[in-house]
């Protein structure tokens, strides 16, 4: 069988008679979900429930930590069922992306990786809503609605820390040394990977194109909503 | 691990496995907004004071805006707050001795997946109230995980390992929500 966008693989059984590439390629989407979800929870959300200043901010930040693990158990259960390796799917056994390499030491920084990592988060699962693998695209169904409260939640808590002029300096200096870690998120220009994964509709646009709508939403969020400055980057990895 | 050992830790799981099959049926948040009956008042009390703070009033709030202004108040206790932090490392450093680190944190996130559907339970008494409001349901429900979680911990640890964390879970399982301790009040929703 071809997997191409019009002849979507409708389970994990059907994988095995896609080409060799299309299923290396399904499978390194979903170990790097399973990885980065994890280490996302370790490094931001966990540690964030003792920043957050009040009992209301950190329950609901429990929360969020707790669907954050709830996606990597998600991706990590559709890995197995691929015969992907545990150890392949946790931060021990595959290196983590670099945007968790910003060390977290206060609740607006916190905010700020919500804003900023969970949009670009979602434009990511929102390519793979229309995913030629229908395993895939039906896990990014259920995770979008989790995802998309995340970044409200630093869409909102933002909004509320800039209404001070000391939140408002917090919130731009953690947006100064955070934004510069994002466009690398979407990956290398004339990305091979990134060519395979749209040959065989698993995703659907380019890294690039991918970038500049993060880009436009995120100037959209930070300078037209919060009325604070986006730093300038350089826009290609 | 020597026979009486693996028979004590065969005990403490089989505790937390009847404990994470309880979750899904208690009845979460079903009696918020009422009035505070004796042994809710009386839970509380113990709460407070097995965490090793001094005694205060027991108040309860009227409704879930109420609840979550509450919980949003400057004024609330780091004491308390640490109390419970001190009381749930000190727990989980007794547990990963007796059983390893790796199965503590298997059979805690067997309590974790059991703990999610209380997002829904609280969405539903919210609805009963007329309110739709996202954020606070997930604020409920991360308090009410983090009770399963304490009180999953101090299963593993013993019977009689935490007598705070059992108190405040009974709150739970009575259908309240312990909302701490705030301007020197236990408030109970």
């Amino acid at each position: 069988m071809s997997a191409t966008a019009a002849a979507p693989i409708k389970s994990v059984g059907a994988l095995k008679a896609a080409p060799d590439d299309y299923q290396l390629a399904v499978r390194k989407i979903v170990r790097s979900h399973a990885v980065n979800e994890l280490y996302g929870a370790r490094v931001y959300d966990e540690p964030a429930i003792a920043l957050a200043p009040t009992p209301y901010l950190k329950w609901l930040t429990c929360r969020i930590a707790m669907e954050e693990y709830g996606h990597h158990v998600r991706f990590r259960q559709l890995g197995e069922q691929m015969g992907i390796p545990e150890s392949e799917m946790t931060p021990e056994g595959r290196k983590p992306l670099s945007i968790f390499e910003f060390p977290l030491q206060t609740w607006e920084e916190f905010c700020v990786v919500k804003l900023l990592a969970d949009l670009a988060e979602i434009i990511q699962v929102e390519d793979l809503m229309k995913c030629s693998f229908l395993p895939l695209r039906n896990l990014a169904k259920v995770t979008m609605p989790e995802e998309i409260f995340h970044s409200q939640f630093g869409k909102d808590t933002c909004t509320e820390l800039v209404k001070t002029g000391d939140g408002r300096k917090k919130v731009q200096a953690a947006i100064d040394h955070y934004f510069p870690m994002m466009p690398a998120f979407f990956g290398k220009k004339d990305s091979a990977n990134n060519a395979l994964y749209r040959k065989y509709g698993i995703k659907q646009r380019t890294n690039e194109d991918m970038r500049a709508d993060f880009l436009k939403r995120v100037r959209d969020l930070v300078e037209g909503h919060l009325k604070l400055k986006l730093p300038e980057v350089a826009e290609a990895a | 691990m020597s026979g009486a050992a693996r028979s004590e830790a065969d005990a403490a799981f089989a505790r937390l496995a009847g404990f994470t099959a309880k979750i899904p049926r208690l009845r979460w948040f079903a009696a918020v907004g009422t009035t505070l009956t004796p042994p809710v008042i009386a839970a509380a009390e113990t709460y407070v004071a097995a965490l090793g703070l001094a005694p205060c009033p027991v108040v309860t709030v009227g409704g879930w805006r109420e609840a979550a202004a509450t919980a949003q108040r400057p004024d609330w206790s780091r004491d308390w707050w640490q109390a419970e932090g001190a009381c749930e490392r000190a727990l989980q450093g007794q547990a990963a001795a007796q059983f390893g680190l790796e199965l503590l944190l298997a059979a805690l996130t067997d309590v974790t997946e059991a703990a999610a559907g209380i997002r829904d339970r609280a969405a539903a008494a919210l609805a009963r109230a007329g309110l739709a409001d996202e954020a606070l349901a997930k604020v409920a429900a991360g308090a009410a995980a983090q009770a399963c979680h304490q009180q999953g911990l101090a299963l593993l640890a013993g019977d009689a390992a935490a007598p705070a964390f059992a108190a405040k879970f009974a709150l739970f399982a009575a259908g309240r929500w312990p909302l701490g301790i705030v301007g020197g009040t236990c408030f109970v929703f």
